[in-house]
């Protein structure tokens, strides 16, 4: 590998056209208390695909909005063709020549491609749009790209496939003039066949002299698309590698973090019963794509299954699946030994399954809400908070009182509203609540993202206490220090299955990277079938 | 077969078997009850459904530009009141009990004139101060109701006018002999065909000009017109004063049709609006789907007529709730699909 | 922070919403009613200035006709009576995040589900007092399930089929005072009848007068209205059903979180909206009309209740001075129409002024930044 400095113009250069077109320095942009970028240091050279790689949260939209004129960065400076600029919305980004394609597309469902892509900037004539005089650039446009976009000029865009649509976005930015390409994670809602035609289709526009921003989480992506690769970390530039001189399991561990913040607590348990038990699971997303496919394992009591994967590889449905959030496809789900594949919800709360949610903002509080109030939730059927459909709000509220104490949550009181609680003190506050009604089950998804140091480590000790009291734990995280520590085993997700499940005192940071971006470890430590994996 | 292209099938096929259950029902009661089809379509009937359905039609076409473009005009049936009552009171100032054409044509001006006026102040209590829709929208109707017969009272000292003056039709010698289309077409009230020019114009602007493309994506995707480059809010405010003078023009139409004001009960508009919102919805929101609807309704309101003169006893009153019945039954097979994403939110730009 | 700018102008979205609907400062709330009316009433007077009446006359015409004396004090309740029960069925559905425009065809319904329950049953019982107390129970019965069925029509489309709530409940508004309207001047008249109406309740179904000698009110149906207010708002605070309720309007995703069945609790809102509705029909039928009317003629509440629970912030505790302030206004219309040349109608366009201002917060927010006063409290 070779590493390269920050802006990686220290190695020779193969790409045509050395010169940057884009140059962002020491931008820091704040929202709040929150640092989404810190002194970043980007450069996009002219005809090159040059990838933003980093985790949810690390602060690579957040750049590239800068850039685009969506924010306005607190520090730092932006040059546009060797012109210092400044933006102050997408019209002047867009009047620089720059386009951004977004995550969720700009388009207007009900009108047609043509429509979508002239909105804004139509041609007229004797005051009505002049379609000839947009179809026929849409089609110069089309063939010089290579683009299948014209033969759907007048279809409306509901009706096509979200790799049309995202081709559209795109042609929408070329009809304005667009040098610069700015992709928000392009794959996040493609088939495996559209990411593949979307990354002959980067290569087209490269050859075509557009200089392309490509921001991704996915490892393989970002290797097969791009050029040069930028990591960043918790709104930091990590580092910007050659892809042609660096490998998946090296990006991962820029992107997620090689220094061992904590140790691994050696294990004094044994593990007892199958608390959870999963057989085949498929689960649907939100578009009907299937984001789990034929997943099995079992988790018992005394033990913590860590699921590690980078985000997006199906773990939000499958938590949902096993917390009764959503619905499952096909396969089973045994608690206890009981089925619970079709129960609902609140069932499953009341069996005995904890949770803490993956937005605790959204999912896991009532913003609005008082602690109290919000020590409620989640147990509205749980006596002795609830009996008979009455609610005991004293009782509530000394367990609002409890939790606060026990966990250290950081606040005025309990009638603080939970909105004005730090992130991490909202989590301490969930981890404690969802303690509150006797589970034997607890499922963590990312318990400790956004949250400080201080607050990781009085989760991850929970956890732990949970675990030798005898609870079967699961945590989901896409941290490798975090699932390292935390497992007695990994299982390790990757495009919606199971590719392996491996003991965390044998694996290396390595191969767990290249786990996480889908790669079999050959006869590596692993065990074959996770269900059955303990001795 | 995608997931839109799945939808989209259903709902036509839905569509289908929706007109098929409609005309077999229909055959069947004419068949059943032995109705006399001959003395119910006649072309007196069919000029009564065009004069019944352009005030409904007008005030559909402006419904239907402000809930395009993201703002559900609720008030319709209010700004009709207004329209109807303004136009009285400036024909009777104009022309005392025995107003001209002249007058009557001023009259229709000045209620458009007053309609802007009033629906510029609702645009910027929508807009600017991101009022809630559907109140304000109740709001304009309760006013309606209230001001229109105090605004009659003060000036005749009762709800209901004295007979002022109806709209002359024209008529076209020699072409008004053309059996059947003749009548229809050549000796008709001039407002039939403003209204059928609005449509047409409502259509071609929506769908073949800039100001079209514009209110469809504030409607369904404001971002994106902001994105690229236009005012969501200034084009949301054009079509919310749009809205309101068109069921002001709507209005004032009816009163040009009836010749006298009525204040009494829920006036003379009596839900008027309410059944363009239903056109519009059920024209799917093109305009010339929404006349269809108003004409479908204006000759479902005149059939009670018909069915009078036939000898037929079917309850008007039931009839008249039909297309009510409609909507709901096409808002569940169609559930929310079809309503412009971004209805009743109000936009606020990034920056 | 890939996903920072949509979930967070997704929550800037929610926050505006809930400050707007539900979290305004209890003063803010006061403040904002209490200036909506107040400009209403301005503006009203205005126009009495300047259709050449006095206005000072108008307005002592109002405050006489609401409260200045016993009979116009009772009327005043009347009305408030209604607007208590209807206020609290709008806001149950608005404190659960759904919007219950159908309460005027949940309470046509209700009315004259009560009316018909009891005319046929009255000849089964036995005359008398416990004959008259069983029929009132069977006729507020009756009418809550059929206010009650009502709306969890539009509840169930809404939640099983996705049909827009306020888009279907006007359309069954105006479905109900047709069909009502039909069946009370056709099937359900009596041929004796010489106006449009159905047969009189037996001489033994009606509240007991007390303390006011008014035959359109009766304290009776003020208290069961105030035990309604008792029974939601401990229900709202004290129970998980009302917990579950109120969190899915503060926040849908988390209410789903913690278990609530987010179709379920769409349909069951809707369902107890329109059982309390129902009531207002009952209590319309019973206390005030002694039969049951063409509903064209039946007066707006409604509609005015929209108005009624935004006024109190949905609070169901709050609803009963909004209504007293919407008795009032309908109470002193009465006696301007006999004692005032001032036309009438003019209190329902003031009514509507109210409404109107109560739909748009933000202008007095605006107001009171620009003149300094409470605006430090945002």
């Amino acid at each position: 590998m070779t590493r390269t400095d920050g802006n990686g113009e220290g190695t020779g250069a193969e790409t045509r056209g050395d010169r940057p077109v884009v140059r962002l320095e020491g931008i820091t942009k704040t929202f709040g208390e929150v640092v989404a970028n810190e002194d970043v240091d980007f450069t996009l050279r002219e005809g090159e695909i040059h990838a933003l790689l980093g985790e949810n949260g690390s602060g690579k939209t957040t750049l590239m909005s800068v850039l685009y004129g969506l924010y306005d960065q607190d520090e730092g400076s932006i040059v546009v063709d060797s012109e210092p600029r400044r933006f102050d919305s997408p019209q002047d980004a867009m009047a620089a020549g720059i386009g951004m394609i977004h995550q969720h597309f700009q388009l207007v469902a009900p009108m047609t491609v043509l429509q979508n892509v002239v909105l804004g900037t139509e041609p007229t004539r004797r005051g009505l749009v002049d379609e000839a005089a947009a179809r026929e650039r849409i089609e110069s446009l089309c063939s010089r790209y290579g683009f299948d976009v014209d033969r759907h000029l007048d279809t409306p865009v509901e009706e096509l496939d979200l790799g049309t649509r995202q081709r559209v976005e795109i042609v929408k930015s070329l009809y304005r003039g667009a040098e610069i390409l700015v992709f928000d994670e392009p794959t996040a809602v493609l088939t495996p066949q559209e990411v593949d035609a979307l990354i002959g289709l980067l290569d087209d526009l490269r050859e075509a002299g557009r200089s392309i921003v490509f921001i991704s989480h996915k490892l393989d992506e970002v290797l097969a698309a791009a050029d040069r690769i930028t990591v960043l970390r918790d709104g930091r530039a990590i580092g910007t590698v050659r892809a042609s001189e660096t490998s998946e399991g090296e990006l991962a561990r820029m992107m997620v973090g090689r220094e061992v913040l904590f140790d691994r607590l050696s294990r004094e348990t044994q593990p007892g019963e199958p608390v959870l038990e999963v057989e085949g699971l498929r689960v649907d997303g939100d578009r009907g794509l299937e984001r789990v496919s034929d997943v099995s394992f079992g988790v018992r009591e005394r033990e913590i299954l860590g699921i590690a994967g980078v985000q997006g590889n199906g773990q939000t449905e499958l938590v949902e699946a096993l917390t009764g959030l959503r619905p499952v496809g096909a396969g089973t789900i045994r608690f206890r030994g009981e089925e619970i594949t079709e129960t609902g919800r609140r069932t499953r709360i009341e069996a005995g399954i904890a949770y803490v949610p993956e937005d605790r903002q959204t999912d896991g509080l009532v913003q609005r809400y008082d602690l109290v109030r919000n020590a409620l939730l989640g147990n509205q059927t749980v006596a002795p908070y609830s009996v008979d459909g009455w609610l005991d709000w004293s009782r509530v509220s000394a367990h609002a009182e409890e939790v606060v104490r026990e966990f250290d949550v950081q606040t005025s009181g309990t009638g603080a509203e939970a909105a004005s609680l730090s992130g991490g003190n909202q989590q301490k506050f969930i981890v404690g609540r969802e303690i509150g009604h006797d589970p034997e089950l607890m499922i963590a998804a990312h318990p400790t993202r956004g949250v400080d140091i201080g607050s990781i480590e009085f989760i991850h000790n929970r956890l732990i206490e949970l675990r030798d009291e005898g609870l079967g734990v699961v945590v989901v995280s896409s941290k490798l220090d975090e699932i390292r520590k935390l497992s007695d085993r990994i299982a390790v997700m990757y495009d919606g299955a199971f590719i392996e499940t491996v003991d965390p005192e044998s694996v290396t940071e390595e191969e767990l990277g290249l786990l996480m971006a889908g790669h079999d470890l050959g006869d590596g430590p692993t065990e074959s079938d996770p269900a059955e994996a303990e001795p | 077969m995608s997931l839109a292209d799945y939808s989209a099938s259903r709902e036509a096929r839905l569509g289908g078997i929706g007109l098929l259950g409609l005309l077999v029902l229909g055959a069947a009661a004419v068949v059943w009850f032995d109705v006399p089809v001959e003395r119910i379509v006649t072309v007196g009937f069919v000029n009564r459904a065009l004069l019944a359905a352009s005030p409904i039609a007008l005030a559909a076409i402006g419904g239907l530009y402000a809930e395009k473009s993201g703002v559900f005009n609720i008030g319709l049936e209010g700004f009709m009141i207004f329209g109807a009552i303004t136009a009285a009171v400036a024909l009777y100032g104009l022309g005392g009990t025995d107003p001209t054409q002249i007058h009557l044509w001023a009259a229709v001006l000045l209620a458009v004139v007053f309609s802007v006026l009033l629906t510029l102040a609702y645009a910027v209590l929508l807009i600017r101060f991101e009022a809630d829709q559907i109140v304000a929208g109740l709001a304009v109707w309760f006013m309606g109701l209230g001001f229109a017969p105090f605004a009659a009272s003060l000036v005749w000292g009762t709800v209901r006018s004295p007979g002022l003056t109806r709209v002359n039709y024209y008529s076209l010698p020699y072409l008004v002999e053309i059996p059947v289309v003749g009548p229809i077409l050549f000796q008709q009230s001039p407002f039939v065909v403003v209204t059928a020019v609005v449509v047409v114009a409502a259509w071609v602007v929506l769908y073949r000009t800039r100001y079209g493309y514009w209110i469809q994506a504030a409607g369904d995707n404001p971002e994106a017109l902001d994105t690229a480059g236009v005012n969501v809010n200034r084009v949301r405010y054009a079509t919310v004063v749009f809205s309101g003078v068109m069921a002001g023009l709507g209005g004032a139409v009816l009163l040009a049709h009836a010749g006298n004001f009525i204040g009494t009960g829920d006036t003379m508009v009596d839900g008027r609006g309410w059944i363009a919102i239903v056109a519009y919805l059920f024209g799917n929101y093109n305009p010339l789907g929404a006349a269809a609807a108003a004409l479908l309704f204006g000759g479902l309101d005149m059939l009670q007529v018909q069915f009078q003169t036939a000898d037929i006893a079917v309850s008007g009153r039931l009839m008249g709730l039909a297309p009510y019945v409609g909507v709901i039954v096409v808002l569940t097979v169609w559930g929310k699909t079809r309503m412009p994403a971004s209805v009743g939110e109000p936009y606020e730009s990034e920056e | 922070m890939s996903d920072a700018p949509d979930s967070g102008r997704v929550r800037a979205a929610l926050d505006r919403a809930a400050d707007r609907m539900l979290d305004a400062s209890v003063y803010e709330r006061i403040g904002i009613a209490v200036g909506s009316t107040g400009l209403a009433l301005a503006i009203g007077l205005v126009i009495v200035a300047l259709a050449g009446y006095d206005p000072i006359r108008f307005a002592t015409q109002l405050v006489v006709g609401s409260f200045g004396s016993e009979r116009a004090f009772a009327r005043t309740l009347q009305f408030t009576t209604l607007f208590v029960l209807a206020g609290v069925a709008v806001a149950i559905a608005f404190r659960a995040g759904v919007f219950n425009i159908g309460v005027q065809g949940q309470l046509i319904f209700g009315g004259i589900a009560c009316v018909l329950s009891i005319v046929w049953l009255a000849p089964y019982l036995p005359e008398g007092r416990i004959g008259g107390v069983s029929l009132i129970v069977v006729g507020l019965l009756a009418s809550a399930v059929a206010g009650g069925l009502y709306a969890a029509l539009p509840g169930a489309l809404k939640a099983y089929y996705g049909a827009n709530e306020i888009i279907t409940t006007i359309m069954l508004n105006f479905i109900a005072i047709g069909v009502v309207g039909w069946a009370v001047d056709g099937p359900l008249r009596p041929d004796d009848a010489r106006s449009v109406r159905t047969e009189y309740l037996p001489d033994n179904v009606g509240f007991p007068q007390l303390l006011f000698d008014y035959p359109s009110f009766s304290l009776v149906g003020l208290g069961l209205a105030l035990v309604v207010v008792a029974v939601i708002s401990v229900l709202m605070t004290r129970t998980r059903f009302g917990y579950d309720m109120v969190t899915s309007g503060y926040q849908l995703r988390a209410a789903t979180y913690s278990g609530v069945d987010a179709e379920r609790m769409i349909v069951a809102t809707m369902t107890l909206s329109g059982m309390v509705a129902g009531l207002v029909g009952a209590v319309f039928a019973i206390m005030v009309q002694g039969y049951f009317i063409d509903p064209t003629g039946l007066g707006t509440y409604g509609f005015d209740a929209i108005a009624v629970s935004l006024l109190a912030a949905n609070n169901p505790i709050g609803v009963v001075p909004a209504a007293l302030l919407f008795g009032a206004l309908d109470s002193a219309s009465s006696h301007v129409q006999i004692h005032s040349e001032v036309p009438v109608q003019l209190i329902d366009g003031i009514v509507g002024l109210v409404v109107l201002f109560v739909a748009a917060p933000e202008l007095f927010r605006m107001i009171a930044e620009r003149t300094g006063l409470g605006g430090g409290e945002r």
